[in-house]
């Protein structure tokens, strides 16, 4: 983890309010892992004042050029501000930071997306066909328009659903997941599953594997103020006895932002 | 060439390499920032406070932005008088500047047993005793909005440790001063402010708090007016060294502390944005004195220039 500075090599809206950038890093900056995340100043004014935390969309390495890629998508004042920064303009970020993946060997790996949470989905994808490793991945979104990236998707099998039906299973990736799991070609000990999405999706898909003990890692989302773990401002509620200790917050920047999702106390978790 | 200005300052006892601090709740226990803060650049930290008993903290959320600012409801998540001990002074031993250690206790009792902890563990260059956290419930502001509760305080630790003692105060009072002096007079050595302002935000949409707690501490560069009045108020009024604070976000912040009186400043909120904040405080102070030709900067502290009938204030009344 290191302070860098980066330039925008790409601030592009794929679709209305969803936009990918593109991040030139120095060599200095570590090789990130599928989960992790960056702490982006996102504009070079003191406005706003707070770094905003994204999760990496993937990792772009050509030669002597690094790049962080990030998908992200206008939902308040941070992402506002990020939305207007031109080509080559300088920032800085704070990264690679937190836990990423942590697949087990021999599992079939099970990635369930929700909307735009299919970002780090996206990178451990790339990262599983590099190891070879097949995996089944599961994108829902309200449309088909919102589907970003299904395309580039390789090495896996690919099951897509949409709340409105304009293509695949006409309804939400949970019940794509459960239609999937139902065929019985797998097993709680022969897969295990990685999701990112809205939280209530996340919650769905906890208390599912949880009542069929499937291992789940989810990726949260939430604001930071530090990220380094100091400042103790994001703090993830735990079931009473979870993890040794329902009375402990775990901060999300350094003991997530993936966490295993059975142990998550979704209800206080905004 | 003229040669380096001096930079050193002394809080009572201690003597600061530099002006600058990172205050308490900021930086951990300075090892989170390892990577990002030349801590042998600055003058110090303030650690994260300890109080008597393990806190988990509150619920979520516990930060939210607001214009010009963050507000939180951390509530002081940290492992207890003996997790301290036991896991934060080994770090606190290697760190290469002056270390601060923050305490607050639920009462008298708890205070002297965190000050007497904290003391024998030779590890703190000096112990800030907060008494203004707005964030652990109906207790928090208990000591530094009573001059005599405050006092109580001061008294019962001054006799408990050689070390310089540093009463952190909360700006939610009407005469900030009035408490000032109250430790001033019970020997403390230097006092710091501002603690956040107790502040709010809402949520029209769901018709919610956003803070877990629904009230919190409000930091950030829109604290930073309110910040400098009230250390302008605490300078007059007392002889001890002030430690000024609330909204450092721009080196030349720093400069107005020091020049309102403060003898040294402690940065927050903004280093998370900007971690290298607290050297850049540091390199600023020492180009203005040298830009200003004074062989210290003790010669900048308070070197605010107001005309002789403005601006006197005493115990909250304008002169």
């Amino acid at each position: 983890m290191n302070l860098v500075g980066c330039s925008v090599v790409e601030n592009r809206e794929i679709t209305p309010g969803n936009f990918l950038l593109t991040l030139k890093v120095p060599r200095g900056f570590a090789r990130p892992e599928p989960g992790q995340f960056v702490h982006l100043r996102v504009s070079p004014e003191s406005e706003p004042l707070l770094r905003r935390p994204y999760s990496l969309e993937g990792f772009v390495e050509r030669g002597k050029i690094r790049a962080v890629r990030i998908y992200y998508s206008v939902v308040g004042r941070g992402s506002r501000v990020l939305a207007s920064q031109p080509k080559g303009q300088e920032l800085d970020l704070i990264g690679p930071l937190g836990l990423g993946f942590t697949p087990r060997p021999r599992r079939a790996p099970i990635l369930v997306a929700g909307g735009r949470g299919v970002a780090p989905l996206l990178f451990f994808a790339r990262r599983l066909r590099e190891k070879k490793r097949p995996f089944l991945f599961l994108f829902g979104a309200r449309s088909a328009r919102e589907l970003y990236g299904v395309r580039e998707i390789r090495g896996g099998r690919i099951h897509l659903a949409t709340d409105d039906g304009s293509v695949g299973y006409h309804g939400s990736v949970l019940d794509l997941l459960k239609q999937q799991w139902e065929a019985g070609e797998h097993t709680r000990l022969t897969a295990e599953i990685f999701t990112c999405g809205p939280h209530g999706l996340l919650h769905e898909v906890a208390a599912f594997a949880g009542e069929l003990g499937i291992r789940c890692e989810a990726s949260l989302e939430g604001p930071m103020a530090c990220a380094v773990g100091a400042c103790r401002g994001c703090p993830v509620p735990l079931l009473s006895g979870a993890d040794g200790d329902g009375g402990r917050y775990p901060a999300m920047c350094i003991e997530g932002p993936v966490m295993d999702a059975t142990i998550v106390d979704w209800e206080r978790l905004p | 060439m003229t040669p380096s200005p001096s930079l050193t300052v002394r809080v009572g006892s201690l003597t600061l390499r530099n002006p600058v601090l990172v205050a308490s709740g900021i930086i951990g226990y300075g090892i989170e920032y390892e990577r990002l803060v030349d801590l042998s650049a600055i003058g110090g930290i303030v650690t994260k406070t300890v109080t008597r008993h393990a806190r988990a903290g509150n619920p979520p959320p516990r930060v939210v932005e607001t214009p010009a600012g963050m507000l939180n409801s951390i509530g002081i998540e940290n492992p207890g008088l003996e997790g301290f001990l036991e896991l934060k002074v080994p770090i606190l031993r290697e760190l290469p500047c002056a270390v601060i250690v923050s305490v607050e206790g639920e009462d008298v009792r708890e205070f002297c047993e965190l000050v007497e902890g904290v003391s024998g563990s030779g590890v703190a260059h000096a112990i800030e005793v907060n008494i203004s956290c707005p964030n652990v419930g109906p207790h928090g502001l208990r000591y530094s909005t009573d001059a005599d509760m405050a006092r109580e305080v001061m008294s019962a630790i001054r006799p408990l440790t050689r070390l310089p003692l540093i009463a952190k105060l909360t700006p939610n009072v009407t005469r900030i001063a009035e408490i000032a002096v109250a430790c001033e007079s019970c020997g403390a050595d230097a006092v710091s402010l501002v603690n956040t302002f107790v502040g709010m935000a809402v949520d029209s949409r769901t018709r919610k708090p956003i803070l877990g707690t629904v009230v919190g501490g409000l930091s950030g560069p829109a604290i930073k007016p309110l910040a400098l009045a009230k250390v302008w108020e605490v300078v007059q009024a007392v002889d001890v060294p002030v430690i000024g604070m609330g909204g450092i976000t721009h080196p030349r912040d720093a400069i107005e502390f020091l020049l309102v009186g403060s003898t040294a400043v402690q940065v927050g909120t903004a280093l998370f944005s900007n971690p290298e904040l607290a050297e850049a405080c540091v390199a600023e102070i020492e180009a203005y004195a040298r830009r200003a030709e004074v062989p210290s900067v003790a010669d900048l502290i308070g070197a605010l220039d107001v005309p002789a009938e403005r601006g006197m204030i005493r115990a909250g009344k304008i002169l």
